[in-house]
Protein backbone atom coordinates (compact mmCIF):
# COMPACT_ATOMS: atom_id res chain seq x y z
CA UNK A 1 0.00 0.00 0.00
CA UNK A 2 2.93 1.96 1.04
CA UNK A 3 4.57 1.39 -2.16
CA UNK A 4 2.09 2.33 -4.18
CA UNK A 5 1.08 5.67 -2.31
CA UNK A 6 4.77 6.57 -2.82
CA UNK A 7 4.70 5.84 -6.79
CA UNK A 8 1.31 7.94 -7.21
CA UNK A 9 3.55 10.72 -5.43
CA UNK A 10 6.18 10.28 -7.82
CA UNK A 11 4.05 10.10 -10.71
CA UNK A 12 2.95 13.50 -9.44
CA UNK A 13 6.31 14.94 -8.88
CA UNK A 14 7.81 14.10 -12.91
CA UNK A 15 4.17 15.87 -13.69
CA UNK A 16 4.94 19.49 -11.45
CA UNK A 17 7.16 21.83 -12.66
CA UNK A 18 11.02 21.25 -13.30
CA UNK A 19 11.59 23.34 -9.72
CA UNK A 20 10.77 19.56 -8.00
CA UNK A 21 13.70 17.81 -7.72
CA UNK A 22 13.79 14.24 -7.75
CA UNK A 23 17.43 12.73 -7.85
CA UNK A 24 17.73 9.24 -9.57
CA UNK A 25 14.62 9.69 -11.87
CA UNK A 26 16.09 11.63 -14.35
CA UNK A 27 18.99 11.48 -16.20
CA UNK A 28 21.19 14.51 -15.40
CA UNK A 29 23.47 16.32 -17.94
CA UNK A 30 26.67 17.75 -15.99
CA UNK A 31 24.61 21.35 -17.05
CA UNK A 32 22.35 19.91 -14.51
CA UNK A 33 24.17 18.69 -12.06
CA UNK A 34 26.24 22.07 -11.80
CA UNK A 35 22.66 24.02 -11.53
CA UNK A 36 21.56 21.42 -9.04
CA UNK A 37 25.01 21.61 -6.99
CA UNK A 38 24.34 25.80 -6.99
CA UNK A 39 20.66 25.25 -5.61
CA UNK A 40 22.07 22.99 -3.25
CA UNK A 41 24.65 25.22 -2.02
CA UNK A 42 22.53 28.26 -2.14
CA UNK A 43 19.44 25.81 -0.21
CA UNK A 44 22.53 25.62 2.78
CA UNK A 45 23.74 29.17 2.23
CA UNK A 46 20.05 29.85 3.64
CA UNK A 47 19.03 27.80 5.97
CA UNK A 48 22.07 28.29 7.91
CA UNK A 49 21.07 31.97 7.92
CA UNK A 50 17.84 31.00 9.29
CA UNK A 51 17.59 28.82 12.63
CA UNK A 52 14.47 26.20 14.31
CA UNK A 53 11.06 26.74 12.67
CA UNK A 54 12.23 29.58 9.96
CA UNK A 55 15.00 27.34 8.05
CA UNK A 56 12.19 24.84 8.65
CA UNK A 57 9.38 26.88 7.01
CA UNK A 58 12.34 28.05 4.11
CA UNK A 59 13.14 24.09 3.56
CA UNK A 60 9.74 23.30 3.35
CA UNK A 61 8.83 25.90 0.35
CA UNK A 62 11.53 24.87 -1.14
CA UNK A 63 11.20 20.71 -1.25
CA UNK A 64 8.15 21.36 -2.13
CA UNK A 65 7.96 23.84 -5.18
CA UNK A 66 4.93 26.02 -3.52
CA UNK A 67 3.04 26.55 -0.23
CA UNK A 68 0.23 28.30 -1.93
CA UNK A 69 -2.18 26.19 -4.52
CA UNK A 70 -4.97 27.80 -6.22
CA UNK A 71 -8.83 27.09 -7.30
CA UNK A 72 -10.92 27.93 -9.86
CA UNK A 73 -13.54 30.40 -9.44
CA UNK A 74 -15.71 29.00 -6.80
CA UNK A 75 -14.62 25.54 -7.31
CA UNK A 76 -12.95 23.00 -4.02
CA UNK A 77 -11.45 21.21 -6.21
CA UNK A 78 -8.17 20.64 -6.54
CA UNK A 79 -6.19 20.89 -9.80
CA UNK A 80 -3.35 18.70 -11.44
CA UNK A 81 -0.67 21.40 -10.98
CA UNK A 82 -2.08 21.64 -7.12
CA UNK A 83 -2.28 18.16 -6.82
CA UNK A 84 1.34 18.15 -7.56
CA UNK A 85 2.68 20.52 -5.04
CA UNK A 86 0.65 18.47 -2.32
CA UNK A 87 2.39 15.85 -3.57
CA UNK A 88 5.92 17.24 -2.86
CA UNK A 89 4.73 18.66 0.53
CA UNK A 90 3.50 15.04 1.77
CA UNK A 91 6.92 13.85 0.83
CA UNK A 92 8.31 16.42 3.03
CA UNK A 93 5.42 15.60 5.76
CA UNK A 94 6.15 12.22 5.91
CA UNK A 95 10.10 12.83 6.61
CA UNK A 96 9.43 15.63 9.22
CA UNK A 97 6.53 14.01 11.02
CA UNK A 98 7.08 16.31 14.27
CA UNK A 99 6.54 19.36 12.32
CA UNK A 100 2.71 20.41 12.47
CA UNK A 101 1.29 22.47 9.66
CA UNK A 102 -2.01 23.98 9.26
CA UNK A 103 -3.57 24.40 6.00
CA UNK A 104 -5.56 27.31 5.80
CA UNK A 105 -8.60 27.88 3.35
CA UNK A 106 -9.30 31.25 1.25
CA UNK A 107 -12.89 31.95 -0.72
CA UNK A 108 -12.96 34.11 -3.22
CA UNK A 109 -13.48 38.07 -3.03
CA UNK A 110 -16.18 37.98 -5.12
CA UNK A 111 -18.40 35.76 -3.13
CA UNK A 112 -21.08 36.77 -0.21
CA UNK A 113 -18.99 36.50 3.26
CA UNK A 114 -20.23 33.50 4.80
CA UNK A 115 -20.58 31.34 1.63
CA UNK A 116 -16.66 32.32 1.21
CA UNK A 117 -15.87 31.10 5.06
CA UNK A 118 -17.44 27.79 4.25
CA UNK A 119 -15.35 27.51 0.13
CA UNK A 120 -12.78 28.38 2.31
CA UNK A 121 -12.93 25.90 4.85
CA UNK A 122 -13.94 23.41 2.16
CA UNK A 123 -11.05 23.86 0.06
CA UNK A 124 -8.63 23.87 3.25
CA UNK A 125 -10.48 20.25 3.90
CA UNK A 126 -10.04 18.75 0.47
CA UNK A 127 -6.13 19.61 1.02
CA UNK A 128 -6.08 17.91 4.42
CA UNK A 129 -7.97 14.72 3.01
CA UNK A 130 -5.37 14.80 -0.10
CA UNK A 131 -2.44 14.54 2.27
CA UNK A 132 -3.68 12.36 4.51
CA UNK A 133 -4.11 10.46 1.39
CA UNK A 134 -0.41 11.15 0.60
CA UNK A 135 0.03 9.28 4.09
CA UNK A 136 0.75 12.25 5.95
CA UNK A 137 -0.86 11.41 9.63
CA UNK A 138 -4.26 13.72 10.57
CA UNK A 139 -2.99 14.36 13.67
CA UNK A 140 0.12 16.50 11.85
CA UNK A 141 -2.29 19.20 9.91
CA UNK A 142 -4.61 21.32 11.69
CA UNK A 143 -6.69 23.73 9.15
CA UNK A 144 -8.91 26.99 9.46
CA UNK A 145 -10.58 29.41 7.00
CA UNK A 146 -10.08 32.97 6.24
CA UNK A 147 -12.83 33.27 3.92
CA UNK A 148 -12.52 36.57 2.15
CA UNK A 149 -11.48 38.48 4.98
CA UNK A 150 -7.64 38.76 4.47
CA UNK A 151 -7.63 39.96 0.57
CA UNK A 152 -4.60 39.14 -1.77
CA UNK A 153 -4.25 35.52 -1.79
CA UNK A 154 -7.48 34.85 -3.95
CA UNK A 155 -8.61 31.43 -4.00
CA UNK A 156 -5.89 29.75 -2.05
CA UNK A 157 -4.85 27.29 0.02
CA UNK A 158 -1.61 28.09 2.21
CA UNK A 159 0.26 24.81 4.00
CA UNK A 160 2.42 26.62 6.64
CA UNK A 161 5.01 24.83 8.88
CA UNK A 162 3.96 26.33 12.28
CA UNK B 1 -33.60 30.13 -28.69
CA UNK B 2 -33.95 29.95 -24.84
CA UNK B 3 -31.79 32.89 -24.50
CA UNK B 4 -33.64 34.94 -27.12
CA UNK B 5 -37.02 34.21 -24.84
CA UNK B 6 -35.46 35.24 -21.64
CA UNK B 7 -35.28 38.94 -22.52
CA UNK B 8 -38.82 38.97 -23.14
CA UNK B 9 -39.67 36.91 -19.99
CA UNK B 10 -37.66 40.07 -18.12
CA UNK B 11 -39.54 42.47 -19.71
CA UNK B 12 -43.40 41.29 -19.20
CA UNK B 13 -42.13 41.30 -15.35
CA UNK B 14 -40.68 44.75 -15.62
CA UNK B 15 -44.04 45.66 -17.12
CA UNK B 16 -46.21 44.24 -14.77
CA UNK B 17 -44.39 46.20 -12.04
CA UNK B 18 -44.29 49.15 -13.41
CA UNK B 19 -48.54 48.76 -14.15
CA UNK B 20 -48.75 48.85 -10.56
CA UNK B 21 -49.94 51.67 -8.06
CA UNK B 22 -46.91 53.86 -7.11
CA UNK B 23 -46.90 54.16 -3.58
CA UNK B 24 -49.30 57.03 -2.02
CA UNK B 25 -48.31 60.49 -1.50
CA UNK B 26 -46.64 61.09 1.98
CA UNK B 27 -48.79 62.35 4.63
CA UNK B 28 -48.05 66.10 5.88
CA UNK B 29 -47.51 66.38 9.46
CA UNK B 30 -47.20 69.18 11.72
CA UNK B 31 -44.68 69.13 14.66
CA UNK B 32 -45.04 72.41 16.58
CA UNK B 33 -42.24 72.99 19.47
CA UNK B 34 -43.41 70.44 22.71
CA UNK B 35 -44.57 72.80 25.55
CA UNK B 36 -43.88 72.72 29.31
CA UNK B 37 -46.21 73.29 31.84
CA UNK B 38 -43.71 74.45 33.97
CA UNK B 39 -42.62 78.34 35.01
CA UNK B 40 -39.67 80.69 35.24
CA UNK B 41 -36.16 79.44 35.16
CA UNK B 42 -37.59 75.78 34.81
CA UNK B 43 -39.75 76.46 32.27
CA UNK B 44 -37.40 77.97 29.76
CA UNK B 45 -35.09 75.01 30.49
CA UNK B 46 -37.93 72.57 29.38
CA UNK B 47 -38.68 74.50 26.77
CA UNK B 48 -35.37 74.41 25.24
CA UNK B 49 -35.17 70.41 25.95
CA UNK B 50 -38.53 70.66 23.90
CA UNK B 51 -37.58 72.06 21.09
CA UNK B 52 -34.55 70.22 20.64
CA UNK B 53 -36.27 66.99 20.80
CA UNK B 54 -39.06 68.96 18.34
CA UNK B 55 -36.05 69.22 15.90
CA UNK B 56 -35.21 65.81 16.09
CA UNK B 57 -38.88 64.23 15.79
CA UNK B 58 -38.95 66.19 12.53
CA UNK B 59 -35.03 65.17 11.67
CA UNK B 60 -36.54 61.66 12.26
CA UNK B 61 -40.10 61.25 10.26
CA UNK B 62 -38.01 63.51 7.14
CA UNK B 63 -36.04 60.02 6.80
CA UNK B 64 -39.05 58.16 6.16
CA UNK B 65 -40.57 58.01 2.81
CA UNK B 66 -44.00 58.13 4.09
CA UNK B 67 -44.41 61.21 6.26
CA UNK B 68 -43.79 64.80 5.20
CA UNK B 69 -43.14 67.16 8.57
CA UNK B 70 -43.04 70.63 8.40
CA UNK B 71 -40.43 72.61 9.18
CA UNK B 72 -40.96 73.56 13.21
CA UNK B 73 -41.18 77.16 14.12
CA UNK B 74 -40.17 77.77 17.47
CA UNK B 75 -42.59 81.12 18.08
CA UNK B 76 -45.46 78.43 17.22
CA UNK B 77 -45.83 78.33 20.86
CA UNK B 78 -48.85 76.71 22.63
CA UNK B 79 -50.04 76.45 26.20
CA UNK B 80 -49.91 72.96 28.15
CA UNK B 81 -53.87 72.59 28.33
CA UNK B 82 -53.87 72.84 24.41
CA UNK B 83 -51.65 69.91 24.49
CA UNK B 84 -54.73 67.53 24.56
CA UNK B 85 -56.97 69.88 23.54
CA UNK B 86 -54.97 71.32 20.15
CA UNK B 87 -56.84 74.03 17.69
CA UNK B 88 -57.62 71.61 14.85
CA UNK B 89 -58.59 74.19 12.38
CA UNK B 90 -55.34 75.97 13.02
CA UNK B 91 -53.09 73.84 12.34
CA UNK B 92 -55.53 72.46 9.75
CA UNK B 93 -54.80 75.60 7.48
CA UNK B 94 -51.18 74.77 7.40
CA UNK B 95 -52.27 71.99 5.16
CA UNK B 96 -50.85 69.12 7.38
CA UNK B 97 -53.28 66.17 8.23
CA UNK B 98 -51.69 64.99 11.21
CA UNK B 99 -50.33 66.91 14.59
CA UNK B 100 -47.88 66.35 16.77
CA UNK B 101 -48.44 67.84 20.25
CA UNK B 102 -46.22 67.10 23.77
CA UNK B 103 -44.83 68.33 26.54
CA UNK B 104 -41.63 68.51 29.01
CA UNK B 105 -41.49 68.58 32.65
CA UNK B 106 -39.35 68.36 34.82
CA UNK B 107 -39.95 66.41 37.96
CA UNK B 108 -38.64 66.58 42.03
CA UNK B 109 -36.74 63.75 41.83
CA UNK B 110 -34.54 65.22 38.87
CA UNK B 111 -35.82 63.55 36.09
CA UNK B 112 -37.99 64.60 33.15
CA UNK B 113 -41.86 63.92 31.64
CA UNK B 114 -42.33 63.76 28.20
CA UNK B 115 -45.61 63.56 26.87
CA UNK B 116 -46.47 62.41 23.25
CA UNK B 117 -49.42 63.06 22.07
CA UNK B 118 -50.82 62.32 18.11
CA UNK B 119 -54.14 63.82 16.24
CA UNK B 120 -56.06 63.35 12.76
CA UNK B 121 -56.79 66.55 11.72
CA UNK B 122 -59.18 65.84 9.31
CA UNK B 123 -61.56 63.90 12.00
CA UNK B 124 -60.42 66.12 14.71
CA UNK B 125 -60.05 63.07 16.69
CA UNK B 126 -56.33 61.66 18.64
CA UNK B 127 -54.80 58.58 17.46
CA UNK B 128 -52.04 57.95 20.14
CA UNK B 129 -50.38 59.40 23.13
CA UNK B 130 -47.71 58.30 25.37
CA UNK B 131 -45.88 58.66 28.51
CA UNK B 132 -42.28 58.72 29.28
CA UNK B 133 -40.23 59.55 32.32
CA UNK B 134 -37.11 59.67 31.57
CA UNK B 135 -32.96 60.97 32.92
CA UNK B 136 -32.26 64.83 31.83
CA UNK B 137 -29.65 63.41 29.05
CA UNK B 138 -31.96 60.85 27.35
CA UNK B 139 -34.59 63.04 26.03
CA UNK B 140 -33.32 61.98 22.47
CA UNK B 141 -35.09 58.47 23.51
CA UNK B 142 -37.94 59.78 24.07
CA UNK B 143 -37.87 61.77 20.94
CA UNK B 144 -37.26 58.87 19.08
CA UNK B 145 -40.19 56.88 20.91
CA UNK B 146 -42.45 60.07 20.05
CA UNK B 147 -41.62 59.83 16.55
CA UNK B 148 -42.24 56.06 16.53
CA UNK B 149 -46.24 56.61 17.90
CA UNK B 150 -46.32 59.53 14.72
CA UNK B 151 -45.11 57.00 12.21
CA UNK B 152 -47.02 53.97 13.62
CA UNK B 153 -50.31 56.07 13.81
CA UNK B 154 -49.93 56.67 10.28
CA UNK B 155 -48.56 53.97 8.45
CA UNK B 156 -49.24 51.21 10.74
CA UNK B 157 -45.65 49.91 10.95
CA UNK B 158 -43.54 50.27 13.77
CA UNK B 159 -41.21 53.30 13.73
CA UNK B 160 -37.32 52.52 13.52
CA UNK B 161 -36.20 55.28 15.40
CA UNK B 162 -35.44 54.06 18.90
CA UNK B 163 -33.39 50.76 16.90
CA UNK B 164 -29.79 50.13 16.91
CA UNK B 165 -27.23 49.99 14.12
CA UNK B 166 -24.26 47.08 15.01
CA UNK B 167 -21.74 47.16 12.27
CA UNK B 168 -18.23 46.26 12.04
CA UNK B 169 -15.97 49.52 11.70
CA UNK B 170 -12.93 49.50 9.66
CA UNK B 171 -9.27 51.47 9.46
CA UNK B 172 -6.83 50.90 7.12
CA UNK B 173 -6.70 47.99 4.40
CA UNK B 174 -5.42 44.84 3.29
CA UNK B 175 -4.09 42.95 6.57
CA UNK B 176 -3.42 45.99 8.25
CA UNK B 177 -7.48 46.41 8.70
CA UNK B 178 -8.66 47.12 11.70
CA UNK B 179 -11.90 46.01 12.60
CA UNK B 180 -13.91 46.40 16.00
CA UNK B 181 -17.81 45.93 16.30
CA UNK B 182 -19.40 49.05 16.53
CA UNK B 183 -23.02 49.75 18.27
CA UNK B 184 -24.72 53.30 17.91
CA UNK B 185 -28.36 54.89 17.47
CA UNK B 186 -30.09 54.71 14.31
CA UNK B 187 -29.50 58.36 14.15
CA UNK B 188 -26.14 57.76 14.52
CA UNK B 189 -25.52 58.68 18.19
CA UNK B 190 -24.09 57.08 21.02
CA UNK B 191 -21.23 55.46 18.52
CA UNK B 192 -19.55 53.20 20.88
CA UNK B 193 -16.97 50.21 19.82
CA UNK B 194 -18.09 46.90 21.68
CA UNK B 195 -14.87 44.82 20.64
CA UNK B 196 -11.23 45.61 20.92
CA UNK B 197 -8.71 46.16 18.18
CA UNK B 198 -6.65 42.84 18.21
CA UNK B 199 -7.87 40.49 15.37
CA UNK B 200 -10.56 39.74 12.74
CA UNK B 201 -14.45 39.71 13.70
CA UNK B 202 -17.20 39.95 11.17
CA UNK B 203 -20.94 39.15 11.32
CA UNK B 204 -22.45 41.09 14.51
CA UNK B 205 -26.01 40.29 14.79
CA UNK B 206 -27.83 41.77 17.69
CA UNK B 207 -30.53 40.47 19.98
CA UNK B 208 -33.99 41.38 18.73
CA UNK B 209 -34.39 43.65 21.95
CA UNK B 210 -31.00 44.66 22.10
CA UNK B 211 -28.56 43.92 25.24
CA UNK B 212 -27.03 40.77 23.74
CA UNK B 213 -24.75 40.57 20.48
CA UNK B 214 -23.36 37.38 18.88
CA UNK B 215 -20.75 37.96 16.41
CA UNK B 216 -17.23 35.89 14.56
CA UNK B 217 -14.29 36.29 16.08
CA UNK B 218 -11.15 34.98 14.22
CA UNK B 219 -9.21 35.14 17.64
CA UNK B 220 -8.90 31.43 18.02
CA UNK B 221 -7.30 30.81 14.49
CA UNK B 222 -10.07 29.54 13.21
CA UNK B 223 -13.91 31.64 12.63
CA UNK B 224 -15.96 31.09 16.00
CA UNK B 225 -18.90 32.72 16.90
CA UNK B 226 -19.20 34.73 20.31
CA UNK B 227 -22.17 35.87 21.91
CA UNK B 228 -21.33 39.50 23.67
CA UNK B 229 -23.55 40.86 26.80
CA UNK B 230 -23.83 44.44 26.57
CA UNK B 231 -24.44 45.34 29.91
CA UNK B 232 -21.90 43.36 31.88
CA UNK B 233 -19.66 43.13 28.87
CA UNK B 234 -19.10 39.19 29.66
CA UNK B 235 -18.52 36.72 26.85
CA UNK B 236 -18.48 33.78 25.75
CA UNK B 237 -18.17 31.10 23.09
CA UNK B 238 -21.41 30.12 21.76
CA UNK B 239 -20.46 26.08 21.78
CA UNK B 240 -17.99 25.01 24.13
CA UNK B 241 -15.82 22.62 22.06
CA UNK B 242 -13.46 23.31 18.86
CA UNK B 243 -15.55 23.84 15.67
CA UNK B 244 -15.67 26.37 12.85
CA UNK B 245 -18.87 27.94 13.27
CA UNK B 246 -20.11 31.08 11.69
CA UNK B 247 -23.49 33.27 10.35
CA UNK B 248 -25.26 33.33 13.57
CA UNK B 249 -29.03 34.84 13.77
CA UNK B 250 -31.28 35.34 16.96
CA UNK B 251 -34.42 34.33 16.92
CA UNK B 252 -37.48 36.63 17.05
CA UNK B 253 -37.83 36.14 20.56
CA UNK B 254 -34.22 36.02 21.33
CA UNK B 255 -34.18 32.96 22.95
CA UNK B 256 -32.70 30.49 20.28
CA UNK B 257 -29.04 31.39 17.53
CA UNK B 258 -29.16 29.91 14.27
CA UNK B 259 -25.72 29.56 12.78
CA UNK B 260 -23.75 27.60 10.43
CA UNK B 261 -20.85 24.81 11.69
CA UNK B 262 -18.04 22.97 9.11
CA UNK B 263 -18.50 19.38 9.78
CA UNK B 264 -15.36 17.65 7.44
CA UNK B 265 -16.20 19.38 3.91
CA UNK B 266 -19.99 20.11 5.20
CA UNK B 267 -21.79 23.73 6.59
CA UNK B 268 -24.91 22.60 7.67
CA UNK B 269 -27.22 24.84 9.93
CA UNK B 270 -28.08 24.40 13.59
CA UNK B 271 -29.57 25.84 16.46
CA UNK B 272 -28.86 26.10 20.00
CA UNK B 273 -30.56 28.31 23.42
CA UNK B 274 -29.05 31.81 23.13
CA UNK B 275 -28.14 30.87 26.44
CA UNK B 276 -26.01 27.60 26.15
CA UNK B 277 -26.64 23.73 25.93
CA UNK B 278 -26.56 21.19 23.29
CA UNK B 279 -26.70 22.59 19.17
CA UNK B 280 -29.65 20.68 17.17
CA UNK B 281 -28.68 19.91 13.56
CA UNK B 282 -30.79 20.92 11.22
CA UNK B 283 -29.79 20.44 7.54
CA UNK B 284 -28.11 17.54 6.51
CA UNK B 285 -27.03 18.16 2.56
CA UNK B 286 -24.03 17.79 1.40
CA UNK B 287 -22.07 21.30 0.56
CA UNK B 288 -22.95 24.78 1.63
CA UNK B 289 -26.19 25.37 3.99
CA UNK B 290 -25.28 29.00 5.53
CA UNK B 291 -26.81 32.58 6.86
CA UNK B 292 -30.06 31.15 8.54
CA UNK B 293 -32.55 33.87 9.31
CA UNK B 294 -35.91 32.95 11.50
CA UNK B 295 -39.40 34.23 9.81
CA UNK B 296 -41.01 36.78 12.78
CA UNK B 297 -43.43 33.96 13.94
CA UNK B 298 -40.15 31.85 14.84
CA UNK B 299 -41.34 28.88 13.18
CA UNK B 300 -39.47 28.66 9.63
CA UNK B 301 -36.20 29.57 8.54
CA UNK B 302 -34.53 30.54 5.16
CA UNK B 303 -31.29 29.76 4.44
CA UNK B 304 -28.87 29.52 0.99
CA UNK B 305 -27.29 26.42 -0.34
CA UNK B 306 -25.40 25.51 -2.85
CA UNK B 307 -26.85 21.85 -3.17
CA UNK B 308 -27.91 22.79 -6.24
CA UNK B 309 -24.43 23.58 -7.79
CA UNK B 310 -25.18 27.09 -7.25
CA UNK B 311 -26.04 29.24 -3.96
CA UNK B 312 -30.01 29.33 -4.04
CA UNK B 313 -32.53 30.32 -1.50
CA UNK B 314 -34.64 27.62 0.75
CA UNK B 315 -37.23 27.98 3.74
CA UNK B 316 -37.79 24.97 6.07
CA UNK B 317 -39.38 24.18 9.16
CA UNK B 318 -37.92 25.74 12.27
CA UNK B 319 -37.10 22.09 13.43
CA UNK B 320 -35.22 21.29 9.72
CA UNK B 321 -37.96 19.61 8.47
CA UNK B 322 -40.29 20.89 5.06
CA UNK B 323 -37.22 22.18 3.12
CA UNK B 324 -38.18 24.03 -0.13
CA UNK B 325 -36.04 26.16 -2.48
CA UNK B 326 -37.78 29.57 -3.14
CA UNK B 327 -34.94 31.22 -5.85
CA UNK B 328 -35.03 30.30 -9.38
CA UNK B 329 -33.42 32.61 -11.20
CA UNK B 330 -30.05 32.97 -13.38
CA UNK B 331 -27.17 33.76 -11.05
CA UNK B 332 -26.60 33.07 -7.18
CA UNK B 333 -28.62 33.91 -4.19
CA UNK B 334 -26.92 34.43 -0.76
CA UNK B 335 -27.38 35.60 2.97
CA UNK B 336 -31.31 35.66 3.02
CA UNK B 337 -33.14 37.94 5.96
CA UNK B 338 -36.52 37.79 6.51
CA UNK B 339 -38.65 41.04 7.00
CA UNK B 340 -40.16 41.93 10.33
CA UNK B 341 -43.22 42.10 9.21
CA UNK B 342 -42.85 38.87 7.38
CA UNK B 343 -43.75 39.91 3.80
CA UNK B 344 -40.29 39.83 2.33
CA UNK B 345 -37.23 38.38 2.22
CA UNK B 346 -34.47 40.04 1.39
CA UNK B 347 -31.02 38.86 -0.75
CA UNK B 348 -27.58 39.76 -2.24
CA UNK B 349 -28.11 38.63 -5.98
CA UNK B 350 -25.05 37.26 -7.60
CA UNK B 351 -24.19 37.39 -11.27
CA UNK B 352 -22.14 38.73 -13.61
CA UNK B 353 -22.93 42.15 -12.96
CA UNK B 354 -21.82 41.72 -9.46
CA UNK B 355 -23.16 42.12 -6.53
CA UNK B 356 -26.83 43.85 -5.58
CA UNK B 357 -29.72 43.75 -3.16
CA UNK B 358 -32.70 42.12 -3.87
CA UNK B 359 -36.43 41.33 -2.25
CA UNK B 360 -38.49 38.42 -2.82
CA UNK B 361 -41.15 36.58 -0.93
CA UNK B 362 -41.31 33.65 0.25
CA UNK B 363 -43.34 31.83 -1.49
CA UNK B 364 -40.74 32.89 -4.53
CA UNK B 365 -42.67 35.25 -6.06
CA UNK B 366 -42.43 39.24 -6.42
CA UNK B 367 -38.82 38.98 -6.94
CA UNK B 368 -36.97 42.63 -7.14
CA UNK B 369 -33.33 43.82 -7.39
CA UNK B 370 -33.29 47.16 -5.49
CA UNK B 371 -29.59 48.14 -5.68
CA UNK B 372 -27.15 48.02 -8.81
CA UNK B 373 -24.41 47.09 -7.27
CA UNK B 374 -21.26 45.77 -8.05
CA UNK B 375 -20.15 45.17 -4.54
CA UNK B 376 -23.13 45.33 -2.36
CA UNK B 377 -23.89 42.64 0.46
CA UNK B 378 -25.49 42.00 3.92
CA UNK B 379 -28.95 42.94 3.59
CA UNK B 380 -30.14 44.59 6.77
CA UNK B 381 -34.18 45.41 7.63
CA UNK B 382 -34.91 47.96 9.36
CA UNK B 383 -37.97 47.17 12.05
CA UNK B 384 -40.39 49.43 9.79
CA UNK B 385 -39.60 46.80 7.21
CA UNK B 386 -39.55 49.92 4.72
CA UNK B 387 -35.77 50.06 4.47
CA UNK B 388 -32.82 47.94 4.34
CA UNK B 389 -29.10 48.73 4.87
CA UNK B 390 -26.46 47.04 3.47
CA UNK B 391 -22.78 46.90 2.96
CA UNK B 392 -21.41 48.76 -0.56
CA UNK B 393 -17.91 48.11 -1.64
CA UNK B 394 -15.95 50.49 -3.78
CA UNK B 395 -13.07 48.99 -6.13
CA UNK B 396 -10.39 49.24 -3.79
CA UNK B 397 -12.30 47.16 -0.83
CA UNK B 398 -12.94 49.65 1.03
CA UNK B 399 -16.70 49.59 2.10
CA UNK B 400 -19.85 51.76 3.79
CA UNK B 401 -23.14 51.49 4.95
CA UNK B 402 -26.51 52.49 2.87
CA UNK B 403 -30.03 52.23 3.04
CA UNK B 404 -32.05 52.15 0.44
CA UNK B 405 -36.33 52.03 0.72
CA UNK B 406 -38.22 49.23 -1.20
CA UNK B 407 -39.35 51.66 -4.05
CA UNK B 408 -35.93 51.00 -5.05
CA UNK B 409 -35.07 54.53 -5.37
CA UNK B 410 -31.24 55.66 -5.15
CA UNK B 411 -29.17 54.33 -1.80
CA UNK B 412 -28.39 56.79 0.92
CA UNK B 413 -24.81 56.45 2.58
CA UNK B 414 -24.85 56.64 6.05
CA UNK B 415 -22.45 58.58 7.84
CA UNK B 416 -20.16 56.87 10.23
CA UNK B 417 -16.57 57.26 11.40
CA UNK B 418 -15.20 55.16 9.37
CA UNK B 419 -15.71 52.46 6.78
CA UNK B 420 -18.66 50.08 7.85
CA UNK B 421 -19.16 46.09 6.80
CA UNK B 422 -22.10 43.63 8.05
CA UNK B 423 -24.57 45.96 9.18
CA UNK B 424 -27.40 44.58 11.79
CA UNK B 425 -30.50 46.46 12.46
CA UNK B 426 -32.47 45.60 16.22
CA UNK B 427 -35.90 46.01 16.62
CA UNK B 428 -37.51 48.26 18.64
CA UNK B 429 -35.70 49.11 22.06
CA UNK B 430 -38.58 48.16 25.53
Amino acid sequence: MRRKLLWIATLGLVASSASAQLPGLRKYTPADRQRQQQQNDQQKAEQSALTGADALRADFAAQSGATTVYFGSDSVILAPQARAFLTAQAAWLRRHPDVPVRVEGYGDSGDTRDHALAVGARRAEATRDFLMLMGVPAAQVSMTSWGKERPGLGRAVTVLVQ
Amino acid sequence: MKLRFLPLMLLGIAGAAAAQPGPPAATVIAVPPLTSPDGGTKGNQMLQVGWDATQLIVADLKQTAEVMPLTPKRDDYYSYPEVTAPSFSKWRSTGAKVLVTGFVQSRSDGRLTVGCYVYDLEKGRELARKGFVIGPSDWRRAAHKCSGLAYTAITGAPGMFDTEIAYVAQTGIGDARIRRIAIMDSDGYSHRYVTGAGGIVVTPRLAPKGGQLAYVSFAQGEPNVRVLDLGSGHERPLLSGPAMTFAPRYSPDGSRIAFSMMLGSNSDIYVVGSSGGPPQRLTTSPGVDTDPSFSPDGGKIVFESDRSGSQQLYVMNADGTGERRISFGAGWYASPVWSPDGQWIAFTHRGADGRRIGILKADGTGERLLTTGPGDEGPAWAASSREILFQRANTVGRSGLYEVALDGSEPRQMTIPQDGADPDWSGVMD
